[in-house]
């Protein structure tokens, strides 16, 4: 019995590579291919083989893409706006999942409620109104008319994560707190914040990965590049060198590199926190 | 203890920041599209109220129906295309073990990582009918490799496969996280009685994997009613509205064609049919699990009575 289960497994093993190996390449062979054309020249472009060898890589194209796809800045500004945006929604949605589920109100369900009512709320229909409302106010062009609107999108999802794992942290250990004589701000952060380590690397990973990736609303509500993203880079860039194909390869290649980098590094940690944040939204 | 947790200025100040960032930045644009849909607003000067005027001509509007059929032909896309490869892939990759699963796990979510500008401009290119890859590949079979896939036939099947493409790794994900969680006991009871591995993965996993397909689902069909960047940087639409989904146009009507208010209007009834589809698919879902539950029950209390 047990050898036949083994022969089995031998069969299937190679089978079981060959499915992955071209599922693989599926996904990964049109990022490779970036890669080879953007170390190529535009002129060795027109070939019909798949991939090219470049007769000289062309570390140039790389250049030319940083300096003149505002690199730095775009990534300074990504990286600014999306940290503040993390650090925000998990303060706000501790804040808010500690008050609809430990503290008791009558109108803790109906808030609670109202909050979560964003996640099916379709974030394109309020390009229109807000950027009405931001150029009222005067916030076009700032960093709030893209920190606000990351917030209040990922504050949902947040929250949710953060209740479901609220809920299995016993009411004993705050009640000791209260008898030394805690108060509600000082048992959220030194006694409930430490514990819920885990939906706060989750809720963190979720929120940078929605905005990271986002342009839409970068693009109606900023017209300078004072506080444009990453994603502009490529933007801005096509319509400068639309004829330099090789450039455009290595703005892409460029725009892509950081969060892949990130990615390849923590992918045990990112894996791990998309897959919860899925299961339990 | 009481009387602490039920202060009301320590509760007001705790939710107080989350109900102004919902207050302002959704529900009052909701209610501001609401107004402005009543109007024939451009975007500049003065306008007037018109009433149910922007509802009745969307009534007609050809295009909003084209988006809405593009929506639902990528919703079928996924949830025949991409998430049964997703969940054989993820099935198989379970199966794997040791380093070459973690590998390939990684492999398949590094596009989703990627920007949609990039993902959307490298296609745009893998597109190319000069030199893209996909022509080439063409090239290297045997064919002529000279299609135009922007062409108004090819055009959505273009667009499908980039979305159905980009969002693989993610539904892999979900998929092999829910395999994960099954109980290998039942895979070692299975072997044990000499079940084979279709067997085991269509009486076992499947079945067991209902939950998450079931959410899965509904996050196809909301995602591909809310489609818009990949679209919008791909093809805005074109050639024509042949690839318009409702996000899009309702852009376009607001920015390009300045009719503000219509934009708007599109806006209003996009909201509701992404509620509406929502409410629905939970519904459906919720109404077999809760039939299921009862059967269940019934046959439990025949097996008592017996």
């Amino acid at each position: 019995m047990e050898r036949a289960g083994k022969k089995k497994s031998k069969i299937t093993k190679p089978i079981l590579w060959i499915v992955l190996i071209i599922v693989a390449v599926i996904q990964i062979f049109p990022l490779i291919w970036l890669l080879d054309f953007s170390l190529a020249s535009s002129n060795e472009m027109f070939t019909s083989g798949l991939l090219i060898i470049p007769k000289k890589i062309q570390w140039g194209n790389y250049v030319k893409a940083f300096v003149d796809g505002n690199f730095l800045l775009y990534l300074k500004n990504s990286i600014l706006i999306n940290g503040l945006a993390v650090v925000l929604v998990i303060l706000v949605s501790i804040m808010a999942a500690f008050a609809c589920h430990r503290m008791r109100w009558k109108l803790s369900g109906t808030v609670k409620m109202l909050l979560l009512m964003g996640l099916m709320i379709p974030i394109h229909a309020t390009l229109l109104p807000n950027y009405k409302i931001y150029s009222m106010l005067g916030l076009t062009d700032t960093m709030w008319a893209l920190l606000i609107p990351y917030v209040a999108f990922s504050l949902p999802q947040a929250l949710f994560l953060m209740t479901s794992f609220m809920s299995a942290i016993p009411v004993e250990l705050e009640e000791a707190a209260v008898m030394d004589g805690c108060g509600i701000y000082r048992i959220i952060f030194q006694i409930i914040t430490p514990m819920l380590k885990p939906s706060i690397a989750t809720v963190a990973i979720m929120t940078f990965l929605n905005n990271w990736n986002e342009f839409m609303m970068a693009s109606t509500y900023l017209s300078s590049p004072t506080w444009k993203t990453l994603p502009f880079s490529i933007l801005e860039f096509t319509g400068e060198y639309s004829s330099n194909y090789a450039v455009q390869f290595a703005v892409m290649a460029l725009t892509a590199a950081p969060a892949v980098i990130v990615y390849i590094i923590l992918n045990k940690h990112i894996t791990k926190g998309v897959a919860m944040g899925a299961v339990k939204g | 203890m009481k009387k602490l947790y039920s202060n009301k200025l320590v509760i007001l100040s705790l939710v107080l920041p989350g109900l102004v960032l919902f207050l302002f930045a959704i529900l009052a644009p909701i209610c501001l599209s609401v107004y402005y849909g009543f109007t024939d607003y451009s975007g500049m000067g003065s306008y007037n109220m018109i009433g149910l005027e922007n509802y009745k001509t969307l009534l007609q509007d050809p295009t909003l129906r084209i988006a809405l059929r593009n929506s639902l032909y990528l919703a079928l896309g996924f949830i025949f295309i991409q998430h049964p490869l997703a969940l054989i892939t993820a099935a198989v990759l379970d199966k794997l073990g040791g380093r070459g699963e973690n590998f390939f796990r990684c492999v398949y979510f590094i596009p989703n990582v990627i920007s949609v500008a990039v993902i959307a401009y490298l296609w745009k290119f893998i597109y190319n009918p000069d030199f893209g890859l996909l022509n080439n590949i063409i090239k290297a079979f045997g064919g002529k490799g000279d299609i135009n896939w922007f062409s108004t036939d090819t055009a959505i099947w273009a667009v499908l496969i980039v979305l159905i493409w980009h969002g693989f790794g993610w539904g892999m994900l979900i998929y092999y996280t829910g395999i994960k969680n099954i109980d290998p006991v039942l895979y070692e009871a299975a072997a044990i009685d000499g079940a084979n591995q279709t067997t085991t993965f269509l009486k076992i996993t499947l079945p067991l994997m209902k939950p998450v397909i079931q959410v899965n689902v509904t996050m196809a069909v909301i995602s591909a009613l809310k489609q818009m960047e990949t679209v919008y940087l791909l093809t805005n639409g074109g050639p024509g509205n042949s690839t318009q989904f409702t996000a899009n146009y309702l852009y376009q009507q607001a920015f390009k064609a300045f009719k503000y208010g219509y934009g708007n209007a599109i806006g209003v009834i996009f909201i509701i049919i992404c509620l509406l589809a929502t409410v629905i698919l939970n519904k459906i879902f919720e109404d077999r699990e809760e039939t299921k539950l009862k059967k269940l029950e019934k046959a439990r209390a025949k097996g008592a009575a017996v």
